[in-house]
């Protein structure tokens, strides 16, 4: 009947939605948002890491000091550097066979201090002051020579009376032991949430700024002489929406890379679990949101008007965070202090967290903390399906029948009601 | 006319309270080029997103080959929109790949028939550039080039040549007979009547939401009505106003045109006017599309 080389009948539903969300998922990861977005992202937490190893390191590096003692004063030395540890320093000794060179090492910075003269008489000799800590070693360590010379006087072993008091100890009664890791739980909690939100915002952007973008230069109207707009909705928010998982992981795994070795963060077994949870409630979260955004997104038909349209689910979604704040504060204080998380909070916590909106933003930091129970993130998950169900139906009606409308916004009740 | 690919059946659209079309009726053969003209907000538009599905009617239908259309079947049209519609940041080819697997190519059948359209167009050099780097007439043969990617049965294109230049403008209409004479059907509108005429087999002219007249150029005429020229300089003044038979439609210094009424006897005309004197043109005029439009519209404002 026709020229036509083959049937055009190859496109099922799942190969349609494949082709589109492929295209988008390889426009996003050759865009600039996700490989300058990716690139910063790293930069940053490379450079946070490298600032812990330098900065904090430097501050918490045991302070050495380097002791001189002459031959006669040998016997202190030994008792010198075994103090060292209890005080939190470190005791370097040396041997000073020469006084007078010795002196000039103190002189000249060498060495902190010089101790001569027989044990039970001794002698420090300091440049200009001596550091209150290295003198409270010192003086224990001479008192301590004092004591043993009293004890052997008094006919009595010193090591072994020493033993003696080294054998006497108390019974520790905890009354209110803190959880292993209850401190970074909730931070790696608060880390997540974080960039769910945020990934949210970006990725969620990225959706309603491509439903406009195919809107406004009338793509749409090639692609839906082919596609079912449900088809290209819900390709546009996987390929999207894969891109995003992918720069999340990305993000995620630089990070554990480079604070596991440096013990930035002491990351716990479940942070693992914490994680896989973040992984879930992302992919959850961007689908229930961005089938909300891109629905809102087509009832405009430019570029500019996306934020204006797109505001309500924008100031949900920060409720969302806010409420994580409020949440996740007290859990760390808490945690810090040993004591228990107000009430009010937990409930306010527990609630929200079962919100389907709420949920993507707030359960990940639940799960992290170890404070939800398993029905609770098992009925998250449901009521967020559910959710997610009910958007699709109403994102694919207002869609279909507002992605051609060009001109004036389309009033949401308009864009449901009319059939086509 | 040849067998039937494409109908409009009686399409009825409203937007509100504007009627966009009614009793929108038309049909397209296999192998045929239509031309579908009149003028702006007529309802070309809204018909062609009705063929498409991309626009759902109040009324009437669309079938394909006998058969209410399906949407497997419009996946075997080639659809350039009024406001051509590309990815302005994507690559040409990339482009053109993605829209042949849209219509249910494989990627490798897609990747070939891209290639060798680009090169039919001219444009093998600019396959990996961004659409919105490419002249406006570079960017309409793509788009001409993505609606021809899938080798498709039937072309509905709306305004194909809106600012084209003049080579393009025959790269485009040779394009077009030689798909038409593989026997693709083809639609399209436009503005440019003497084009449309040149090119096309039949013709519909649309006004208000309706089509007012329909058919070959020739049969266009024939409806308008018979009409002559006649040029007898030694005639009277005002003897053409009175001829038997005849309605005098124009005058043009010692030529007029008279339009026949049905059954009247041309022959008798020419020997009344021989009486007058010498007759230097006596011929049946041929009007150009153009002027048939003109008459349709001013005819159809009257009614």
């Amino acid at each position: 009947m026709n020229g036509s080389a083959f049937s055009g009948g190859g496109l099922n539903p799942a190969r349609a939605v494949y082709l589109v969300a492929r295209r988008e998922f390889m426009t996003r990861v050759r865009g600039k948002v996700f490989v300058v977005g990716t690139l910063i992202a790293v930069a940053l937490l490379g450079l946070y890491a490298v600032l812990q190893i330098t900065v904090f390191d430097n501050l918490n590096t045991t302070t050495t000091f380097h002791v001189g003692f002459t031959a006669q004063a040998q016997p202190l030395a030994a008792p010198a550097k075994a103090a060292g540890p209890i005080l939190g320093v470190e005791v370097m000794v040396t041997q000073a066979s020469d006084q007078a060179a010795a002196e000039s090492q103190v002189r000249s910075g060498t060495l902190d201090a010089l101790v001569t003269g027989a044990p039970s008489t001794p002698q420090v000799v300091v440049k200009s002051q001596l550091d209150p800590t290295l003198s409270s070693l010192l003086t224990g360590v001479v008192r301590q020579e004092a004591l043993d010379a009293e004890l052997s006087r008094a006919g009595l072993n010193p090591a072994a009376v020493q033993a003696q008091a080294n054998r006497a100890s108390f019974r520790l009664d905890v009354l209110q032991p803190l959880k292993p890791n209850a401190v970074e739980q909730p931070i790696v909690g608060a880390i997540l949430a974080f960039l769910l939100y945020l990934f949210l915002s970006v990725y969620g952007a990225v959706i309603a700024q491509g439903v406009v973008a195919e809107k406004a230069s009338r793509v749409v109207e090639v692609l839906l002489s082919t596609l079912r707009p449900g088809q290209l909705l819900l390709g546009k928010v996987l390929g999207i929406g894969l891109a995003g998982l992918v720069q999340f992981g990305i993000i995620v795994g630089c990070g554990l890379a480079f604070t596991l070795p440096t013990h930035v963060l002491a990351l716990p077994g479940a942070a693992i679990g914490s994680v896989l949870g973040g992984v879930v409630w992302f992919v959850l979260g961007f689908v229930l949101y961005a089938l909300m955004l891109a629905t809102s997104a087509a009832l405009v038909s430019r570029v500019e008007e996306v934020s204006a349209a797109t505001i309500p689910i924008s100031m949900v979604m920060v409720v969302a965070w806010l409420l994580a704040y409020v949440v996740f504060i007290p859990q760390i204080d808490a945690a810090q202090t040993g004591t228990a998380v107000p009430p009010g909070v937990e409930n306010l916590g527990t609630v929200a967290s079962l919100i389907p909106l709420f949920s993507p933003v707030l359960m990940p930091i639940r799960i992290a903390a170890g404070d939800a129970p398993l029905w609770q993130g098992a009925m998250a998950i449901v009521l967020t399906l559910l959710s997610i169900a009910a958007v699709a139906w109403l994102a694919a009606r207002v869609y279909a029948n507002s992605v051609l409308r060009f001109g004036a916004r389309i009033k949401l009740s308009r864009a449901l009601r009319q059939a086509h | 006319m040849p067998d039937r690919l494409l109908e409009v059946d009686h399409l009825a659209k409203r937007y509100g309270n504007v009627v966009a079309l009614q009793e929108m009726s038309l049909e397209v053969g296999v192998g045929e080029l239509f031309g579908f003209v009149g003028p702006n907000g007529a309802g070309k538009t809204t018909t062609m997103r009705i063929i498409l599905g991309v626009l759902a009617a109040d009324s009437g239908g669309i079938r394909w080959a006998g058969e209410p259309i399906s949407f497997a079947d419009r996946r075997r049209i080639g659809y350039m929109p009024e406001e051509r519609g590309l990815y302005p940041s994507m690559g040409v080819t990339e482009q053109l790949v993605y829209l042949g697997e849209l219509h249910g190519m494989r990627g490798r059948e897609a990747r070939a028939a891209a290639t060798e359209w680009l090169e039919r167009l001219g444009l093998t050099e600019r396959g990996g550039e961004q659409l919105q780097k490419l002249s406006h007439g570079n960017q309409q043969r793509v788009q001409l080039a993505a609606a021809l990617i899938h080798s498709p049965a039937a072309l509905v294109l709306d305004e194909p040549f809106a600012g084209l230049d003049p080579v393009a403008v025959d790269v485009m209409s040779g394009v077009l007979r030689e798909r038409a004479s593989t026997g693709i059907s083809v639609l399209f509108s436009s503005h440019q009547l003497e084009l449309v005429e040149s090119l096309c087999d039949r013709v519909g002219i649309v006004r208000a939401g309706r089509m007012i007249a329909c058919g070959t150029v020739d049969e266009l005429r024939r409806s308008a009505g018979d009409r002559v020229w006649l040029d007898a300089p030694a005639a009277p003044p005002g003897w053409a106003d009175r001829l038997p038979g005849t309605t005098l439609v124009r005058t043009d210094g010692s030529r007029v045109l008279l339009e026949l009424v049905p059954g009247c006897d041309e022959q008798a005309l020419l020997r009344a006017a021989l009486q007058t004197g010498p007759v230097r043109e006596f011929r049946r005029d041929m009007p150009a599309l153009s002027e048939l439009f003109r008459q349709v519209m001013t005819e159809e404002a009257a009614a």
